[in-house]
């Protein structure tokens, strides 16, 4: 789905989410994929978060202690630092995409690195590393399963846990088939699996550079943490010479300790297991076991920003387990895509906007219904429903002010309606005069089943119930005066 | 941009950067433990589970097996000949097991390459042709049926339980925890290097339809030794 080498989940350059949806809501065969597979994940997570007594227990000392990691972040990156450096790792900072890129890129060159190992990263995804690395001649090659489909397929990613969600066991045959070489590959998942083994275990014992990310970054210890299902994560972690660990500033937790509650909300809000079935961690170089040479990059690329502000600042307690995603009922209509960014759902909806700075991707705080069940799941209780609220008056904010505004149906509409509100004599005029404009329009039944211009819109798939005969106000002195 | 990405590794972007996102987060002040907050981190969490010790044990065959891992339980005594019964059932032939374990473990008659011992550590391509690996573990929750490697030299080096298709693991009663904090209670000091192993490898990428065995080993025996012992502290 990238045309001509341009991802479309920029949201530079992607349309408008309502655009976009339209084109996924015709498109069956992937809403079937999304609706299955977010289907089989709730209903797995909703059976383990119920095992759980202490499951709210869970979720407030998570959110506090993702909460402590934010509000001192500066200080505790500094401990990861220093720990990390003694344990013999390298640790580097980049402020932006375009730095973080030029980073990684001067440690391949330094490597001679002409191919890398992955695990999955959602940040490298962000910076949009590998047609980067592609085009400055290094190979780069996928290890996680969905990401082979995607990479080989070249298709993108629609969520940021089960990134190949919206393809199908067929779809995954034909993908492979093709790039493989294997005409004779049956559409049976096991056989699938087993070619993606076999396809990478050259590649994990001889490639000696790889990439990955960081769930977690202990400030106390300098550690790394990688939670993952397949293996491949403990294979780039522990083959190659050297390793370069990409990894959000906000990844930082204080204690090693912190781990026994992340650990218990994150694999059964993400997949719906008790636990995934490996984690790894790690402290800079251990000699004999493991990479060399360890580099840690700490990106920055609008999280400072959102940290700043005091309402937002809890976006960023996201540890990316997804159950937003397979819950919202948005989501699960238009998948991944329709949102232009590499994070998608309610997560993606209030983080893409904030770390464009408020640039792009603003129709996203609208694409949601506020239902509040992305709240409701979120092992971290990020009040996403609020943030989609207060992230919507900035935008209104920042139209507003625009001149091509000025003569803007709705803006314009919101003006008047501003004044009439603000004045009662005013408020009465204009009820008057609706209901006396509306009496054309209103059927006998009492309903207004079709308007002109631009009520049509509303009128198109619903009908309006027409004004009353008499306003509450007038009613209200009516029955006094009658009492009297 | 190209340029951009020039001029910013020739001023050093790393002293650049680090000193602008540190100055926008702020460094000041933090004191032990979360002081900065107003109010302590509350954990109301469950921190002690509340199984007796052998209904713990098994939970946690219960939780290994709902993992599709294979597990059988023996006695301290029995312990060598239940490897050897492993060992002969997998029908596999090499096998590579950390310096750290028991002479006593490595049954005789099969292939054993060390890791670790005077030789030294074993190549890549050594451990990738061993059919098993044969390591003894940190502790194990029973909660989420989780095994815990520390890579002590009785557990090996991360690559070896890594690479062979078949992993055995010996995990002693006495090292069963109910819940993931008390694991961490018996952590004396954070660890350097872990695994936490929750069955075979697997994934669930394919239509959400989960598979044993990716790339992690693809089968997982565990042999419980009842050793009726509790261990408090590390």
């Amino acid at each position: 789905m990238s045309v001509a080498g341009q991802p479309i989940l920029d949201p530079v350059l992607a349309p408008p989410f309502p655009k976009a949806a339209l084109t996924v809501l015709r498109d069956v065969q992937l809403r079937k994929n999304v609706a299955h597979a977010t289907d089989v994940i709730q209903a797995k997570r909703a059976r383990l978060v119920a095992e759980k007594p202490d499951w709210q227990a869970l979720r407030a000392s998570a959110s506090q202690i993702r909460d402590e990691a934010l509000d001192n972040l500066g200080s505790y990156l500094e401990q990861f630092e220093a720990q990390c450096t003694a344990r013999g790792g390298a640790v580097h900072w980049a402020a932006d995409a375009a730095e973080a890129r030029a980073i990684i890129l001067g440690i391949l060159k330094e490597e001679n690195a002409s191919e890398v190992i992955k695990i999955k990263t959602m940040t490298s995804a962000e910076i949009q590393l590998n047609p980067y690395l592609q085009a400055a001649g290094v190979k780069v090659f996928e290890t996680d399963l969905a990401e082979i489909i995607l990479q080989l397929g070249e298709l993108e990613p629609s969520h940021i846990v089960v990134p190949a969600l919206h393809v199908n066991r067929s779809q995954v045959r034909e993908i492979f088939a093709r790039t493989m070489g294997l005409s004779d590959l049956s559409d049976d998942p096991q056989a699938l699996t087993a070619a993606a083994r076999h396809y990478l275990r050259r590649k994990f014992l001889e490639i000696p550079t790889a990439i990955g990310g960081a769930n977690f970054l202990i400030a106390e210890t300098g550690a790394v943490a990688v939670v993952e299902s397949e293996g491949n994560g403990r294979m780039c972690l522990t083959l190659p010479r050297t390793l370069i660990t990409l990894a959000g500033i906000e990844k930082i937790l204080p204690r090693y300790n912190d781990l026994e509650v992340m650990l218990q909300v994150l694999a059964r809000s993400a997949t719906g297991e008790r636990m995934n079935p490996y984690t790894s961690l790690w402290t800079g170089v251990t000699p004999g076991d493991g990479p060399e040479r360890f580099h840690v990059l700490l990106l920055d690329n609008g999280r400072s920003a959102i940290r700043a502000r005091e309402r937002e600042r809890q976006t960023l307690r996201c540890i990316r387990c997804g159950a937003c995603l397979n819950a919202c009922p948005v989501y699960r209509q238009t998948g991944g895509h329709a949102y232009g960014s590499v994070y998608p759902g309610p997560i993606g909806a209030i983080l893409t906007p904030q770390l464009t700075g408020m640039k792009h991707a603003q129709s996203l705080p609208y694409a949601s219904s506020l239902c509040g069940v992305c709240y409701e799941v979120c092992p971290v209780k990020i009040n996403i429903p609020e943030i989609l609220i207060d992230l919507r008056a900035q935008v209104t904010d920042q139209e507003r002010k625009k001149a091509a505004r000025l003569f803007d149906p709705m803006y314009l509409g919101m003006r008047v309606a501003n004044l009439l509100f603000s004045r009662a004599w005013l408020f009465h005029w204009a009820q008057w005069m609706s209901r006396i404009g509306s009496k054309v329009f209103t059927r006998k039944d009492g309903w207004i089943h079709s308007l002109p211009g631009m009520g049509g819109e509303w009128t198109q798939t619903r009908d309006l119930r027409g004004l009353p005969k008499q306003t509450f106000h007038a009613w209200w002195k009516q029955r006094k005066q009658a009492s009297r | 941009m190209v340029e951009a990405e020039k001029a910013g590794l020739a001023m050093s972007p790393k002293s650049a950067a680090r000193a602008a996102i540190l100055g926008k987060l702020g460094t000041e002040c933090r004191a032990a433990d979360g002081a900065s907050r107003p109010e302590p981190i509350v954990r109301d969490y469950i921190r002690r589970g509340s199984l007796d010790a052998d209904a713990c044990v098994a939970k946690m065959i219960e939780r290994l097996r709902e993992y599709d891992a294979e597990v059988t339980e023996c006695s301290p005594e029995g312990l060598a000949l239940e490897i050897a019964n492993q060992i002969v059932r997998s029908g596999r032939k090499t096998f590579v097991a950390p310096a750290g374990v028991p002479r006593e473990w490595l049954t005789p008659g099969f292939d054993w390459r060390i890791d670790g011992d005077l030789a030294g550590p074993l190549a890549i391509g050594e451990i990738e042709d061993c059919d098993g690996v044969l390591t003894a573990c940190f502790c194990a929750v029973a909660d989420s049926g989780t095994i815990v490697l520390h890579h002590s030299p009785a557990e090996g080096r991360r690559v070896i339980s890594l690479l062979p298709d078949w992993h055995l693991c010996i995990l002693r009663a006495s090292q069963i925890v109910e819940t993931l904090p008390e694991y961490f209670d018996r952590c004396a000091k954070p660890p350097a290097l872990v695994t936490w192993i929750s069955g075979p490898s697997a994934t669930a990428d394919i239509e959400m339809t989960r598979i044993k065995g990716v790339h992690g080993p693809r089968f997982l025996n565990v042999v419980v030794v009842k050793d009726g012992k509790t261990e408090n502290q590390e």
